[in-house]
């Protein structure tokens, strides 16, 4: 008999489908690591899946959890591909999708263009009938009038009802009734109502984002159901498992009811990753750091524990006021800074690079398929750091011409040689990557020096070390296989839900017993979830979390209540922690009450997690996977003999110091000056960072 | 390492970093404010300037504040001039518009000198409304002020924290003078969170790259901005364009504008005495809203800073209601800079089409709503400015529901906190159907918005202008529709106001906002037919109105 577990993920994105494939021989405690790569297949997509899935060599019948991660959603959503949607709520409110919050980011800019709702007005329909902010009903709701307003849907050819109440978060029993109607009347007609998905106030944001659920869940549906079949019919035997924005997987049947929680999965895969890789290598306290093509994402990770919040937006920058999507979202910052990205200069001399990208099409210059503009991929080439001979591992040519044109047109512009242009496109790039890591760990009061930097993604090794010594850092981890890292992320992902709720009180010792029963209510929702998808109760692990604030502010900081119960004598120790926590982040202390504004319940169960084993040092030198000597250009560390390594010849306890360069088929890792780096027993490259 | 080198692309990055910096002030001010003037509708601004006061950087906000802070800082360095009046670690306020203030009294400017050893090389600001700094009335602004002791503590540029340590006599007058004490000095205190952290970042910046360096990227970026400005300038139509407009209260307000290559002068000394009332500004706010407008003009996307401003030449004469003299109330001076701002942008709008777009509702339409929560029994106060609609542009219709010109990345309060936090009742939030900006583009829609009071014994107060003439048309595009509340008593009669001070409520009494439509652009019988038909279908017109003013049969 075969006791072999295997774990396996695939993880689609825009440009390759990647796999990371475990197995685990339990008797012999051996594991056995696979990774593969092939081109997306738009807009088949479960053929790619397939084909990861034959390359690699993995068995369908053989795989005992395989989780799945998709761009589907948030596709969807920027492409403009969903259904006609029709939206019910409460009367007086139709107009809440457009009203929005009223807010101009860009507002020096007369010509500012408002994000127009995803429901026009005449799909927008009323029904009397009203809650308090309590959950207490004020007027009775009034179905009767659903039967035109869905005929009329109908003929107008609406393919999904959204329904959201005013102060549905508190008492959803309207929205159940409405929901009821409306499949009574209509069952083919997908609905789905804003406490399926939100139990917080703010009616615009609710509302939004059960508009965008449904208007994303039937093209989400037909797709796990195609990818369902293609697995089944394959020869898979289990139910998949679906990567969500909150770093956990979901089951199938959930996922497709409300889809919109699959929004930021891919970035939450890779942030989970580096949590887990903090677990393994025993450090909690990670940031992590993913630069891809067109974009860079980092978060914090304090004490292992990744933050979760549902203050997530979409198209949302400093020119457009985007649209919220209120579903439990790992909490990072994302900017417009990948090894795609532009370097351009203002007509007043100035160098930017990014935000635009120069994508996949035509490219970096360096691609030959006619970019013209130079990127941070160009300006790593020309200083040597990219090696042009091992393009891609070699499989593309990088057109040096086409890169040193682009970027002396960048030095013209700016009075500088070539190379000294490339430094500076460097330079910026890392700058604005610096400001984004600040703002994940400065800016909340943290001290990066307190933190290992887990940097991934195809850019990642390559712009680590430099944003290291900015920050003060003194360890940089690059993970093995970095280049399908967010696949990796999901091999080790729980299956996991976030429950939570607006719960406004006073924080006293006597309250602490409603807010106990407010918790078990929401554990046993929980359990009951689970349940029904065949889990058992105790396989389950809580985790409480309060946000607190201080009276009469708006905004909270959330805090952990590990699992034990509230009581009345916890009370004072947990408002301590609030505000030690506040006083970190904002640097005072009021002498004022305290109140809880939600509850936030998060609910795990394994599923058939491995251990990884650590592979002892195999002794020899690096020596013997250096390549050659080349010279590179550090931009502001100098320019060196540089001896370059490959990176698949690396063995566990190599040990390489700086300068030097790690070259892998998917990502490059650059080790400056003052650095050394090893090669550790998980096959990770872990670097001290002199300064 | 160390980066003490003077190149350009170090200067980037610290120019970079400034904004991060600003950003990073005002991110904090939000989040530990305990006003909902503070906290959702963003009535604050967060600024870097350099040692002589000229704003080097602003974060994000409102463009109302942008360049406030500046004229604050250089009233500071003017006051405290002996040596060792200005050290590490002090702290400043300032909220007289007579002081440095330019605003009001309730918006109170701290201020902090960022110093590396013993040089100062920046300093930090903050500006924030809050709710209640005292005087005659509860939040502090009322209809009824004459002169500005009643409009609530005057804090004259004042020292508050001195080497670290808070000034423990000044934070308790500054307290006690607030009918909400408590909030007042939260709100304080998040504001002094938001300059020390803008100070450790910018010394370590400093620190970093080394001072000469760090002071010469702040001047090569005030450069940058004069650039900018110089050169989007001189594509201006250059002449002189001049406009008198009658307003809501029957005076005749005058502006010219004259544009040359490299100075856009705003000539306001032709306008009527100072008011009784606080429809006054003082000089520095009306200079603000020439930035706003020069800035929307010449460089949106560009960074506002001092050099950006340094082309305006502003022209005006004391003792009139855009240069008020002490002690002229001026509390609801807002609407006065939002008057002069969409006077200027009316004198210029015809000529310069593709740049400015018909106009837009043009009031803060700030309300003013208190009582006692009938939940908790707490006192509370809402200041809420509105969403109105915006003009039309040779592009397109107008936005709809936006706030006013005054405010930027300001939210509006869902119905659902308002509910809990204010213990009254929102019965409706809609758009404003009523006629009104009908053109070939459209303005945006204004809203209807039912505030139901549940306390018995409450107040409400207005300041809206454009309530008697609304949002101007262009090129044959219709007038908008005018801003005003409607009282709907529980008993009584109903009636329409725009300005009314502290009007006793009680429960069930209806406070209903309408605001305004955004002017209309063109003749509206040239506009595209499945426009109309779709505005018909949407309930946003009528079917007969579409066939009188559209000429089309729907």
């Amino acid at each position: 008999m075969n006791e072999t577990i295997t774990r396996v993920a695939t993880d689609i994105g825009g440009t390759f489908t990647d796999l990371v494939s475990f197995e685990f021989d339990p008797n012999t405690g051996r594991s056995r690591v696979r990774t593969a790569k092939v081109e997306t297949t738009p807009p088949d997509y479960e053929i790619g899946m397939i084909d990861v899935i034959r390359k690699a060599g993995v068995d369908l019948a053989q795989i005992d959890f395989l989780a799945h991660g998709t761009t589907v959603v948030i596709n969807v959503l920027t492409e403009r591909k969903g259904v006609k949607v029709g939206l019910i709520t409460t009367e007086g409110f139709r107009d809440t999708l457009e009203i929005a919050r009223g807010n101009r980011p860009d507002f020096f800019n007369l010509h500012y263009r408002k994000p127009p709702p995803f429901v026009p007005r005449y799909l927008r329909r009323e029904l009397p009938g009203r809650m308090d902010y309590h959950g207490r009903e004020m007027r009775p709701l009034d179905i009767s009038p659903l039967k035109r307003i869905l005929e009329e849907f109908v003929d107008d050819g609406v393919e999904a009802v959204a329904v959201c109440f005013l102060h549905s978060y508190a008492n959803p029993a309207h929205e159940v009734a409405a929901e009821a109607e409306i499949r009574r009347l209509c069952p083919d007609l997908p609905v789905v109502s804003s406490h399926s998905i939100v139990r917080e106030w703010r009616e615009y944001e609710r509302s939004n984002t059960t508009v965008l659920s449904a208007y994303v869940q039937p093209v989400a549906e037909n797709y796990l159901q195609r990818l369902n079949d293609k697995l089944t019919a394959s020869g898979f035997r289990g139910s998949p498992y679906v990567m969500q924005s909150n770093c956990g997987v979901d089951s199938l049947s959930a996922t497709a009811r409300t889809p919109i929680t699959m929004v930021e999965s891919g970035p939450a895969s890779g942030i989970w990753g580096a949590a887990e890789l903090g677990g393994l290598i025993e450090e909690p306290n990670i940031i992590a750091l993913d630069i891809g093509g067109t974009t860079a994402k980092c978060s914090l990770i304090e004490n292992g524990d990744v933050r979760i919040t549902t203050d997530y937006w979409i198209e949302r920058d400093r020119k457009s006021a985007g649209y919220p999507v209120m579903v439990p979202v790992v909490d990072l910052v994302e900017i417009g800074n990948g090894g795609g990205s532009i370097a351009w200069v203002d007509d007043y001399g100035k160098l930017h690079v990014g935000p635009q990208s120069a994508g996949a099409l035509p490219g970096p210059a360096a691609y030959g398929r006619g970019g013209t503009d130079a990127t941070t991929t160009d300006a790593n080439l020309l200083l040597g750091r990219i090696n042009s001979e091992y393009f891609f591992g070699g499989e593309m040519e990088a057109d040096m011409e086409a890169v040193n044109r682009a970027v002396e047109a960048v030095g013209r512009k700016l009075d500088l040689a070539p190379m000294e242009a490339a430094r500076g496109i460097v330079r910026i790039a890392n700058n604005n990557m610096v400001n984004a890591l600040k703002l994940v760990s400065l800016n909340r009061g943290f001290d990066p020096r307190d933190f290992t930097l887990v940097a991934f993604g195809g850019g990642g090794g390559m712009h680590a070390v430099e944003l290291a010594q900015e920050l003060g850092v003194t360890k940089v981890v690059v993970p093995a296989d970095a280049a399908v890292f967010s696949a990796w992320g999901m091999t080790m992902s729980d299956f996991r839900r976030d429950y939570i709720v607006t719960h406004l009180t006073d924080f006293e010792p006597h309250t602490a017993d409603s807010i106990e029963a407010g918790f078990r209510e929401l554990e046993e929702a929980a359990r009951e979830q689970f349940a029904s998808e065949g889990v058992p109760r105790s396989n389950l692990a809580f985790k409480r979390f309060g946000k607190f604030r201080y009276q009469n502010q708006e905004h909270t900081t959330e805090i952990e209540l590990g699992d034990q119960r509230i009581t009345a004598s916890r009370v004072p120790a947990v408002r301590e922690g609030f505000e030690s926590a506040y006083e970190r982040e904002y640097t005072y202390r009021l002498d004022a009450p305290v109140e809880l504004v939600g509850l936030h319940l998060t609910a795990t169960a394994q599923v058939g997690k491995l251990s990884i084993e650590r592979r002892p040092p195999s002794g020899r030198d690096a020596s013997a996977a250096m390549q050659a000597t080349r010279s590179v250009d550090f931009a502001t560390d100098g320019i060196h003999d540089t001896a370059i390594y490959r990176g698949s010849l690396l063995e566990v306890g190599m040990q390489i110091g700086g300068p030097a360069i790690i070259e892998e088929s998917g990502s490059t890792t650059v080790v400056n000056p003052n650095c050394s780096a090893e090669v550790d027993g998980f096959g990770n490259i872990v670097m001290s960072i002199g300064i | 390492m160390t980066y003490k080198t003077n190149d350009p692309i170090t200067h980037e990055i610290i120019q970079n970093s400034l904004q991060a910096a600003a950003d990073e002030m005002f991110a904090a001010m939000r989040k530990t404010a305990m006003s909902s003037i503070i906290y959702e509708v963003l009535d604050m601004g967060t600024g870097i300037m350099d040692p002589s006061g000229e704003l080097a950087s602003s974060g994000a906000g409102i463009p109302a504040f942008i360049g406030v802070l500046d004229k604050s800082t250089r009233v500071i360095i003017e006051k405290f001039e002996q040596p060792g009046d200005i050290e590490p670690g002090d702290v400043f306020a300032t909220n007289d518009p007579y002081y440095g203030g330019v605003t009001h009294l309730n918006d109170i400017v701290v201020l902090m000198p960022v110093f590396v050893g013993e040089e100062l090389i920046a300093w930090c600001g903050n500006i924030a409304h809050h709710s209640d700094v005292g005087g005659m009335a509860p939040g502090s602004m009322t209809g009824e002020a004459t002169v500005i002791f009643q409009e609530g503590l005057r804090l004259p540029a004042v020292k508050i924290i001195s080497r670290g340590e808070p000034i423990a006599p000044v934070m308790e007058i500054i307290k006690v003078n607030s009918r909400m004490p408590e909030v007042l000095e939260g709100d304080l205190w998040a504001a002094i969170a938001s300059v020390r952290i803008g100070n450790r970042r910018l010394v370590a910046l400093a620190e970093k790259y080394g001072t000469a360096t760090f002071l010469a990227a702040i001047e090569s970026f005030m450069e940058y901005g004069e650039k900018v400005s110089l050169r989007e300038l001189s594509k201006l139509p250059q002449g002189e364009f001049e406009l008198s407009e009658e307003q809501d209260n029957g005076a005749i307000y005058n502006v010219k504008i004259a544009i040359s290559e490299d100075r856009f002068t705003v000539d306001l000394r032709d306008n009527p005495e100072q008011m009784k009332g606080p429809l006054n500004t003082s000089r520095d706010g009306v200079m603000v809203a020439a930035q706003m407008l020069f800035k929307s003009l010449t460089s949106p996307y560009s960074p506002a800073n001092g050099g950006s401003f340094r082309p305006i030449e502003l022209l005006t004469s004391e003792g009139t209601v855009f240069h008020a003299q002490e002690p002229t109330a001026l509390g609801y001076y807002y609407e006065l800079e939002l008057r002069v701002y969409d006077l200027m942008w009316r004198c210029l709008a015809a000529h310069m089409p593709e740049r400015l777009a018909a106009g837009h509702f043009a009031s803060v339409c700030g309300t003013f709503i208190g009582g006692i929560h009938p939940d908790t029994g707490r006192q509370y106060t809402i200041i809420e400015p509105q969403l109105g609609g915006w003009g039309a542009s040779l592009s397109g219709d107008g936005n709809t529901a936006m706030f006013c010109g005054f405010h930027g990345e300001t939210y509006n309060c869902p119905a659902e906190v308002n509910e809990a936090r204010n213990g009254l009742y929102v019965d409706q939030m809609a758009l404003n159907t009523q006629p009104g900006g009908e053109g070939k583009h459209h303005g945006g829609r204004g809203i209807i918005l039912d505030y139901r009071v549940r306390s018995k014994e409450g107040f409400v107060t207005v300041a809206y202008t454009r309530s008697k003439f609304p949002a101007w048309g262009l090129y044959g595009g219709r007038d908008g529709s005018p801003n005003y509340i409607e009282f709907i008593p529980k008993r009584g009669e109903r009636k329409e106001l725009a300005e009314v001070s502290g009007l006793p409520t009680t429960t069930d009494d209806v406070i209903r906002v309408f605001t305004g439509i955004g002017g209309g652009l063109g003749d509206p019988r040239e506009r595209d037919e499945q426009l109309v038909r779709n505005d018909v279908k949407n309930g946003l017109i009528t079917a007969e109105r579409a066939r009188e003013v559209f000429g089309v049969e729907c």
